[in-house]
């Protein structure tokens, strides 16, 4: 009984037991030591992924054959790959986990990925500024890019009070049919058939820096850094803090409250616009139909594993890109949809909140 | 010009008739106080298991319908197991399940041969002799089973929420659950069976896309309409008529976008396409500049009960 005080006996007085009659009863706990919120978690992990496997297995993969494709990841080729994954996906987990911190539900990083991208394939595409500025250009414009996407929410939110939620994610929608629109016409590559941008040139892509580091990495690393700096050590992000603990309390103060949501926002938009910009001028080196598919959900699942924070994001970033490299082998070899990955990633996110509901309950049987 | 009003507005029900079921759907589940997010999720699971079961069964439309209804209440148990024996938040909830069902439908899809398979799908009702008047017969009297029953459907729920006693235990659970649990109603219970009910009507509106309208299935063919129908329910502030109206006004915009391409307007193909989001963003800022905040919302809309934590 160590753990059960005060308010646990609450669950008996709200509702006075009939006789004999046996029943469950909840009991909030008032804390559990870390060890066992921690085996909570792993062992409801554990289910979630066990049941992946599970499903995988049904769908003509056996664990064991599951087993050696994760395990081939780990050889240098692959983890080049995971490593190139991991960039876009750090940046769309940084975006989520810096939106969420504020509630602000920013579920349009698909959107802004697009218009990171093409804000970037403006820049070339117009030749705009000499070769050797050039790349720098593309990754500013396409930060501001999808800062503004991310904006026109933000200030539908704050103007008209629409929801969040829905702005952002149909105007997913409305940001998809712009590129295609651009790919089916303006912009396809006079040279091919497909709905494609021309190649990008070799000064408008981001390198390898050695040893299996790619540039966007790069850029991905500074921007959390950037990130846990503004959280921890500057104003606005003390601000951040003091909203969401408190958003009463912070407009009593005098917290100006909506110009931390713009700014929030707005770099929230800017980290999605740079995973953009990443995908298209290291993996594509071109604008394609699908440079942003399938990343708007592993932004949602990225901060709630990370609990929004910027290093645990790098961490669960790439892990999560484990993940999408073993996705992508599987629909290679097995015909395996890709959207797979999104199937287990739900799981995962489903299975890691409801562990929540066990460390914060204890539930007894009393006859 | 007659001809063009006329098949546009006869196609108009057909495109309605997702979002109206949908919205309706997501009004019964979010009155208890569950924030439901789960529509374009659970549309998918209706969509492939009515395909699926006209591929299995060599037909029967009707029966595809209650298979899509059965299969999305299935799992959106999972959601209500989630949101109300666990109290996870209902966003985070409502997301993976949307993403959970893109992702088993898209494999289902892939691994049972059922993609791009095309169905019989569903005959149209001629109620004669009306059917007959010129321009009106064709818009209101030729349409498929499905339309009808969805004006039938909207009655019932109508009435079923505002005057029976289970429709007012499912309101007062979403007003004030503590209140309600108090007077002796099941929270759980009541909202359980609110999210159950509704996501039938879910799985019947992406059920009616692929096996009567379209008449086939493709991985993520609901394209957003689920999301669409989260923002109706918020434009019918919570109300099933007014959800329906909503859905004509949408069932319009979308069906005009097929009449102006083949009446040889040369308008932008993909930019046409953007039309259905931004009419909802447009809505949506409409709601927000005209009416006061939070008016109409069930009291507890999102909100856990947890009895144990009562102040």
């Amino acid at each position: 009984m160590h753990d059960s005080s005060a308010l646990s006996s609450t669950g008996e007085t709200a509702s006075p037991p009939a006789a004999g009659r046996s029943r469950f009863v909840l009991d909030v706990r008032q804390s559990l030591p870390a060890w066992k919120q921690s085996l909570f978690l792993a062992v409801s992990l554990g289910l979630g992924l066990a049941l992946s496997v599970a499903i995988l297995w049904v769908a003509g993969i056996s664990p064991i054959d599951l087993a050696g494709e994760l395990a081939g990841v780990f050889n240098a080729d692959s983890l080049r790959g995971v490593l190139v994954q991991a960039a876009p996906l750090m940046l769309v987990g940084l975006a989520a986990s810096l939106a969420f911190r504020i509630g602000f539900w920013n579920l349009g990083l698909d959107g802004q990925m697009v218009f990171g991208g093409i804000f970037a394939g403006a820049i070339s595409i117009y030749q705009i500024g000499p070769p050797s500025t050039r790349l720098l250009l593309m990754g500013i414009a396409a930060a501001v890019g999808g800062s503004l996407w991310c904006l026109l929410a933000g200030f539908l939110k704050l103007r008209f009070r629409v929801n969040e939620i829905i702005a952002t994610l149909l105007l997913n929608y409305v940001a998809v049919y712009f590129l295609f629109h651009l790919l089916y016409g303006a912009w396809q590559d006079a040279k091919t058939a497909f709905p494609q941008s021309t190649p990008f040139q070799p000064f408008e892509r981001l390198t390898d820096l050695g040893y299996g580091i790619n540039s966007g990495l790069l850029i991905a690393i500074v921007a959390i850094l950037a990130a846990a700096w503004l959280i921890h050590y500057s104003r606005i992000g003390f601000y951040m803090r003091f909203i969401s603990a408190n958003p009463s309390m912070a407009k009593v103060v005098g917290i100006p409250i909506r110009a931390v949501t713009l700014w929030t926002v707005a770099i929230s938009g800017a980290c999605a616009g740079l995973a953009g910009f990443v995908n298209v001028a290291s993996q594509e080196g071109r604008l394609t139909e699908s440079y942003a598919d399938g990343y708007v959900f592993s932004g949602v699942l990225i901060a709630f594993l990370s609990r929004n924070d910027p290093i645990v994001v790098a961490v669960v970033g790439f892990l999560i890109a484990v993940l999408f490299i073993t996705g992508q082998t599987l629909q290679v070899f097995y015909q395996i949809p890709f959207t797979m990955v999104q199937m287990i990633e739900a799981i995962i996110v489903m299975s890691v909140a409801s562990s929540e509901f066990f460390i914060r309950h204890r539930i007894r049987w009393i006859r | 010009m007659l001809a063009f009003l006329t098949s546009w507005l006869a196609d108009a029900p057909i495109t309605a008739v997702p979002y109206a079921l949908a919205a309706l759907g997501l009004i019964i589940s979010e009155r208890s106080g569950v924030l439901n997010l789960t529509a374009e999720g659970l549309m998918l699971v209706g969509a492939l298991t009515g395909v699926g079961s006209c591929l299995t069964f060599d037909g029967h439309p009707g029966l595809a319908l209650v298979v899509a209804m059965v299969s999305a209440s299935c799992v959106s148990l999972l959601f209500a197991g989630l949101v109300v024996v666990l109290r996870v938040n209902q966003v985070i909830a409502g997301l993976s399940i949307v993403f959970f069902c893109q992702g088993l439908t898209g494999l289902v899809g892939t691994l049972a041969n059922w993609q791009n398979k095309h169905i019989e799908g569903m005959a149209h009702l001629a109620i004669w002799p009306f059917s007959e008047i010129p321009v009106i017969g064709r818009i209101f009297f030729m349409q498929d089973p499905v339309v009808y029953l969805t004006v039938v459907i909207f009655f019932l729920v109508n009435y079923w929420l505002s005057s029976t006693m289970m429709g007012l235990r499912i309101r007062s659970v979403g007003e004030n659950p503590a209140a309600a649990d108090a007077a002796g109603i099941s929270v759980a219970l009541h909202r359980v069976l609110a999210i159950v009910l509704g996501s039938s009507l879910i799985g019947l509106a992406g059920g009616y896309i692929s096996v009567v309208n379209v008449k086939l299935w493709v991985t993520g063919m609901t394209g957003g309409r689920g999301w669409i129908a989260v923002a109706l329910v918020v434009f019918a502030r919570w109300a099933p008529w007014p959800a329906l109206w909503g859905a004509l006004l949408f069932g319009c915009i979308e069906a005009v976008i097929p009449h102006i391409a083949a009446a040889g307007i040369r308008v932008p193909q993909y930019l046409m396409m953007m039309t259905p989001y931004l009419a909802t963003i447009a809505v949506m800022i409409w709601v927000g500049a005209t009416q006061r905040v939070g008016s109409s919302e069930p009291g507890a809309l999102g909100q856990p009960h947890v009895r144990e934590e009562r102040r």
